[in-house]
């Protein structure tokens, strides 16, 4: 019977296609709070705007210049330390996976409290992280406590 | 049912001709001898035009080496625009330039150029950390620093790029993301958005043709 012969290996090459189409993380929102998608989202569309551009869309960083997020060690290690220095920013070389990087990161002063834990709960539920939402009032106590840093600002500031 | 199967059968085999036959003639159009265009103003003297160049230069490399028109002879280049402490376009620029790179890096016939804005920042100690740090060799890439004006002036006069200073903006410059693709007669074939991966495939494509017409 050649026709099902040729019938089976085309199924399963559309089988092959569809799967490969079907988005990487959308698996990893599935059963989630509406209060959890509502973060995650507007967490995407603020790390698009504002984070995107170094760290790139899907995390990965740029070689040895800016830092991933889509794995790092740095990120696990330090939470707290990853909410306040979106706010303040960071001057001091990183060491990130062993590499140390070197390039200032400015920080964005005007983002809300709220909007840091929307991009928190974002970068901390993609690529390889799964931490689940971080709430605004979390996020809050933890930005009080290094309030009294001063924002690093673009180079010529320094 | 012999009958049934046979013309089925031969249905999907002319089926499949037919698909074989168009990617065949999709790949051979984008073979044919077309040309790029020649950007700028021309000129016809006598039987001749003359089209806009690129002006001769002189900038300083990541490893301290004097980069002239003349490193560049005989290459087809790919330029454009920078400045490593820029956080607006640049990184996304630097990736897609990387992307370049990494199609041509073993073939002899072409270079990348970077020129910085900001040269009072960025040094050539900087830029050697920065290419270090891209993992990227500094014959094939070379990122340059030189006088501000120089390279204020030969991006807006010679490759038609926006470039200038300006305190109002984030990074305090103003600056377009694009590549431009020089050829071996020192001429702009083409401008791209650096920062648009799409751009950057024409980009490639253009590469390969330019070759060919030089093969030609």
């Amino acid at each position: 019977m050649p026709i099902k012969s040729i019938g089976l290996p085309l199924l399963l090459t559309v089988a092959l296609l569809a799967t490969a189409c079907s988005g990487g993380n959308s698996d990893r929102t599935a059963n989630s709070s509406p209060k959890f998608l509502q973060y995650y989202r507007q967490g995407e569309q603020l790390y698009i705007q504002h984070c995107s551009n170094c760290h790139q869309r899907d995390g990965s960083g740029l070689r040895q210049i800016y830092p991933p997020l889509d794995t790092s060690d740095y990120m696990r290690n330090n939470r707290d330390e990853v909410i306040c220095l979106i706010r303040f920013g960071v001057e001091a070389p990183l060491v990130v996976n062993g590499i140390e990087f070197v390039q200032p990161m400015p920080g964005i002063p005007s983002l809300t409290d709220l909007e840091i834990a929307q991009i928190v709960t974002y970068i901390y539920n993609t690529w390889s992280h799964d931490e689940g939402i971080i709430e605004v009032k979390d996020v809050s106590e933890v930005l009080r406590a290094c309030d009294d840093r001063e924002v690093v600002g673009n180079k010529r500031k320094r | 049912m012999t009958s049934v199967d046979t013309r089925l059968q031969h249905r999907f085999f002319s089926y499949i001709a037919a698909l074989i036959f168009l990617v065949v003639a999709a790949c051979s159009t984008s073979e044919r001898d077309e040309k790029l265009p020649i950007f700028g103003h021309r000129m016809v003297e006598g039987s001749d035009t003359i089209y806009h160049t690129i002006a001769d230069f002189q900038f300083v490399d990541q490893d301290s080496n004097i980069v002239t028109q003349d490193t560049f002879r005989d290459k087809i280049y790919v330029a454009d625009f920078f400045f490593t402490s820029c956080r607006t376009i640049c990184p996304i620029m630097k990736t897609q330039m990387l992307r370049v790179y990494d199609s041509i890096k073993s073939d002899p016939d072409v270079l990348l150029l970077s020129h910085t804005i900001d040269p009072e920042y960025d040094t050539v100690g900087l830029l050697h950390d920065y290419a270090n740090r891209l993992g990227v060799e500094s014959n094939k890439w070379h990122f340059v620093t030189g006088n501000q004006e120089d390279i204020f002036n030969i991006a807006q006069t010679s490759y038609f790029a926006t470039a200038l200073a300006d305190d109002t903006e984030p990074d305090g410059f103003i600056h377009s993301g694009a590549f431009l693709l020089v050829d071996k007669d020192r001429r702009i074939r083409g401008k791209y958005d650096g920062t648009k991966d799409d751009d950057v495939d024409r980009l490639l494509r253009d590469i390969a043709t330019l070759k060919r017409e030089y093969a030609n």
